[in-house]
């Protein structure tokens, strides 16, 4: 299609089901919509996004001539790559199609006032109907995906992942903080669940890690600089030893940093007698016929566990979501120890023992008399050291009594935590975070492994607190959506960059100075000099464009005729048809 | 038709770089996208007449309130428009001979009496067809026709003829453009050669009617969640109006009850199913948000919210939402024979109390069961399955999506309940491990 030819626009506008439906007049909208300059078809449909809707798609523009679409639906972080593709089937540039958001921006927030939500809607249709007559095709790019991945992190989720790229024929290298592999399961000196030590379990995969020709180690060593895009990231690995830094070429990235186990002082008198220990440390206490107390090397004969120990709090950041992990590992760890053990008390907020044999353990914690006493969420018990002994006071519902119980040794459930530095791994890797810490996944439900930088994964605890058996499934999920991008060789990258007009440029230095990527630099080439973009480093955010006091950068699918069109339809609204 | 797996020159045996997909739910389609993604082909088989499994029936998914339809149908339209996939929908896997790297497999390709590659899925022949059914998609609530699509977004977008419940009057033959449908046409055997074996059977929901205390099947207000999901979905029976089954008001009172068939040893069903908690806690949200007025209770065993952002959404449920939480196992339901509401008796254990509540709607929260069909394919592959018929797996921590036959791996609820983010996980799990198998024969 020429970029002269006349725009002949289709606007398609979706019920969502109920979605947009049940709030916009989606029939008025279609209406008006059909009453704005270039628009030749309209149309409102149940759903869009489904295949008869992107079947009509294809159609309409061959019916009508159309060169230009716009579909009014949701946000684009849903449906935009859906619809590009569709408007491609239909043999249109993808930037010449162009999404209104009706539901998370009109719909679902104005869900009570369905008469100023269609208003709305109908302004929004409106502006980027005028934005559509102004967009102009561009050029799809694709590069090249470097045949490397890498893994930071080596614990069950780095190594599983790191084993499933290399043994699917693409190298890895595996980055580790620590001086061992295997991370927390490692240093479990008794893995509840089977019996085995972390060590002994970890074992053959290590081995095979360890031998593997297309895995290179870096142990003691951490990730300092990450730049680039998808299939062409450049990593920069430290020796945390010596300092010495290596540059990698890698064409994607899992992130495996797992979590950290949270210490909990301030609750429950932790850390004011050795007998008190977190879950964690209980796991990685020396292995031994029977359980010696901290304190005095006494034999263990009573023991408390108290669940939900920095988890679950409500409007504590970081320390809102549930653990997982721990209902289960403290009915495993009581179902052992009792065999040795006079007397185990469990005091619990609320049990989760939801995974596959969760139930058959708990209920053998039962049947071997460990006696679960569940506490009010709002009267948590209370926890004091005298005279070294440890005092237990707290409610029980169900007795709806107070209980005293003064084990020899106290076992807090304490909470999965994203680590310290998560800040900055987030920052280097440009992920972004939940409210629980930890990393964001791409969609929480479609998507949980990838993130929004395309061609970085995040698997196991990185992404939420999990179980070791999760982990090591999303390690090899994290591994596949890696192999994926490896085994195609090339992708598609966004077109949506900015450019210099060097007739225009005064070397201001603004733009240099304003992008955050570091994406601009001189083009010494040309007299005199102007600046100019590195399109691998853009992400075509447009901080340039804005910033340039001459307009002689353009943001491309951003252009100001493109949004001064939006802004006077907002305006002053045109109603006649041309 | 004519089946034949794309060889790669130069492969041992053509069949090493195909998979078999059983199973086209939300854990089956992502590992056929991630493995056909990788170079390989993919059948797909599903025994209904379109992919999208359970997730495709749901209303809004926790916790995030995104509409199912919405996030899944782009994933539909993906499985059905990729090159390397061949959907075998209305077909059931019958017979699987072989080993690793060489497996046949039998597939019945049960009539549907439209040619898949002629319909155009355009409905001309619904809309003429004299025959009105419970549809099944809607959990029998409400109706479709004898020539039939189970939801506006089915994959592949054809029709198909229910041949028990068709009067053969031929309407649709008449009005089809594209002489796409044969009431004659006979099932078909379709032979297939793969290298590796995913099993992504899913599960099917407790029939609650196995609890007579609870009333369902005798009181018409006494519904389960799927039922519930079909009745609050835009798509569905009632155009998305949440109303009672016995006279059609809307209920302004509503009990959830949790754990029917679930956590109880004495009907079969030990296990926690994982999911029921945060669907009940999304459906009482999904009543206020329809009605801000209706009362809403779910009464509770525990509530299970340990997925990513899943306790953040209980809290919100019960703090921005105002649903009330009663913990305690419901001991009976009974009708108000006035006015066909319903009396809740629980003992509330938080608060030594017991209640009699009355509910204008009661809402069961079934837990998952594997299906029945897993039983032959367990038979046909010989792996193992657990006292409670899910598959078992080589190496709970190491190799948690490998059967213990190699070359045959599981995900999704095949191998226990899950939810459908660890669904998806463990479908771009097996893809990984599928993809090394059929380059390796089954060696790693």
């Amino acid at each position: 299609m020429s970029q002269e030819e006349a725009p002949r626009i289709g606007v398609f506008v979706c019920h969502c089901g109920h979605n947009i439906a049940g709030v916009v007049d989606v029939e008025k909208v279609a209406k008006l919509a059909s009453s704005l300059p270039h628009v030749v078809y309209t149309t409102h449909e149940m759903f869009m996004c489904a295949d008869a809707g992107q079947q009509l798609i294809r159609s309409m523009v061959a019916e009508h001539a159309l060169n230009r679409v716009v579909i009014a639906s949701c946000s684009p972080r849903m449906h935009e790559p859906t619809f590009r593709k569709a408007v491609e089937e239909a043999g249109l540039n993808r930037y010449l199609f162009e999404q209104v958001n009706l539901r998370e921006h009109v719909s679902w927030c104005h869900m009570r006032e369905p008469e100023a939500a269609t208003e709305k809607a109908i302004d929004l249709v409106r502006m980027s109907v005028a934005r559509a007559a102004h967009l102009e095709s561009l050029p799809i790019e694709t590069v090249k995906v470097t045949p490397m991945a890498l893994v930071v992190g080596a614990g069950i989720t780095g190594l599983r992942a790191a084993l499933d790229i290399a043994d699917r024929g693409f190298e890895v290298l595996l980055v580790e903080k620590s001086p061992q592999l295997g991370g927390h399961v490692a240093k479990w000196t008794h893995l509840f669940p089977t019996g085995e030590s972390g060590a002994e379990l970890l074992a053959p995969l290590i081995r095979r890690v360890k031998s593997h020709t297309r895995i290179q180690i870096m142990r003691n060593s951490e990730v300092v600089e990450f730049e680039g895009f998808i299939g062409n990231f450049k990593a920069t690995v430290q020796d945390r030893k010596d300092g010495v830094q290596r540059e990698f070429d890698v064409g994607t990235a899992i992130i495996a940093t797992g979590f950290e186990s949270f210490k909990p002082f301030g609750y429950y008198s932790y850390g004011e007698s050795p007998d008190i220990v977190t879950l964690a440390e209980l796991q990685e206490m020396p292995p031994r016929p029977e359980l010696l107390r901290p304190s005095n090397s006494q034999p263990v004969n009573t023991m408390a566990f108290i669940g939900c120990v920095g988890s679950r709090e409500p409007s504590k950041k970081g320390h809102e979501h549930c653990s997982r992990h721990c209902c289960f590992a403290t009915a495993k760890a009581a179902s052992d120890l009792k065999d040795g053990l006079e007397e185990i008390v469990m005091l619990y907020k609320s049990l989760r023992t939801y995974g596959k044999h969760h139930e058959d353990i708990h209920r053998l914690a039962r049947e071997k008399h460990v006696i679960y006493s569940r506490f009010p969420a709002d009267e948590i018990p209370i926890v004091e050291v005298v005279d070294d002994k440890i005092r237990i006071e707290w409610t029980d519902i169900l007795a709806n009594k107070r209980l005293i119980f003064q084990p020899d040794m106290l076992v807090l459930a304490s909470a999965m935590v994203a680590p310290s530095d998560t800040e900055t791994v987030a920052k280097m890797f440009g992920l972004t975070r939940s409210s629980d810490g930890f990393f964001s996944p791409e969609h929480i439900k479609l998507a949980p492994l990838t993130t929004h930088v395309a061609g970085i994964m995040i698997a196991g605890t990185s992404q939420a607190a999990k179980n070791a058996v999760e982990s090591s499934i999303d390690a090899s999920g994290a591994a596949a959506k890696a192999a994926v991008l490896m085994a195609r060789g090339e992708v598609e990258i966004e077109s949506t960059l900015s450019e210099v007009n060097p007739e225009l440029c005064s070397l201001c230095h603004t733009c240099i100075t304003s992008c955050p990527y570091g994406a601009i630099g001189i083009d010494e080439s040309r007299d005199p000099p102007v600046a100019c973009v590195t399109k691998a480093k853009c992400h075509g955010c447009g901080t340039c464009a804005a910033a340039c006091a001459s307009g002689a950068i353009i943001m491309k699918h951003s252009t100001d005729n493109q949004i001064g069109a939006m802004l006077e339809a907002y305006l002053c609204p045109v109603q006649e048809t041309m | 038709m004519i089946a034949k797996p794309g060889g790669r020159k130069g492969s041992i045996s053509t069949s090493s770089d195909t998979a078999l997909v059983i199973g086209g739910g939300v854990a089956g389609m992502q590992a056929a996208l991630d493995i056909a993604d990788q170079g390989f082909k993919v059948y797909l088989v599903e025994t209904t007449p379109s992919i999208g499994g359970k997730m495709a029936m749901l209303d809004k998914t926790f916790p995030t309130l995104d509409c199912s339809a919405c996030i899944l149908t782009p994933r539909l339209s993906e499985v059905s428009h990729h090159p390397n996939i061949t959907i075998l929908s209305y077909s059931n896997v019958e017979k699987i001979t072989g080993r690793v790297g060489n497996f046949r497999v039998r597939v019945l390709r049960r009539a549907r009496c439209v040619h898949e590659e002629r319909c155009s899925g355009c409905g001309n022949c619904i809309d003429v067809c004299p025959v009105e059914v419970p549809n099944e998609f809607d959990q029998m609530i409400g109706f479709r026709k004898a020539i039939y699509m189970p939801f506006p977004q089915a994959t592949p977008n054809v029709c198909t003829v229910d041949m028990g419940s068709c009067i053969q009057c031929d309407r649709c033959i008449r009005v089809c453009e594209r002489d796409a449908i044969d009431l004659n046409m006979k099932d078909k055997i379709l032979r297939l050669s793969v290298g590796v074996i995913v099993v992504a059977t899913g599960y099917r929901l407790f029939d609650v009617s196995a609890y007579p205390r609870l009333g369902y099947g005798k009181y018409m207000n006494v519904i389960h969640a799927l039922e519930y999901e079909r009745l609050i979905n835009a798509a569905g029976p009632t155009q998305g109006h949440l109303i009672r089954l016995s006279d059609a008001k809307v209920p302004q009172n509503i009990g959830f009850i949790q754990c029917v068939g679930a956590r109880d040893v004495s009907k079969g069903v030990p296990y926690c199913s994982r999911v029921c908690c945060m669907y009940g806690i999304k459906n009482a949200v999904m009543a206020k948000e329809h009605n801000p007025n209706t009362e809403v209770t779910i009464y509770y065993a525990d509530i299970r919210a340990f997925g990513k952002g899943y306790e953040e959404f209980y809290h919100m449920a019960e703090t921005r939402f105002g649903v009330n939480f009663v913990r305690g196992r419901v001991g009976r339901v009974l009708e108000n024979p006035e006015n066909c509401n319903l009396i809740v008796s629980v003992e509330d254990i938080a608060h030594h109390e017991l209640l009699e509540v009355e509910h204008d709607l009661v809402v069961l929260s079934p837990g998952l069961q594997p299906p029945r069909s897993l039983e032959h394919i367990a038979h046909q592959l010989h792996f193992e399955v657990d006292d409670e018929g899910y598959v078992e797996v080589q190496n709970t921590f190491l190799n948690p999506v490998d059967t213990t036959i190699p070359g045959v791996f599981v995900c999704g609820c095949a191998e226990g309940p899950k939810d459908i983010p660890d669904s998806v996980s463990t479908g771009s799990a097996v893809a990984m491990r599928a993809a090394i198998a059929l380059l390796h024969g089954g060696a790693k």
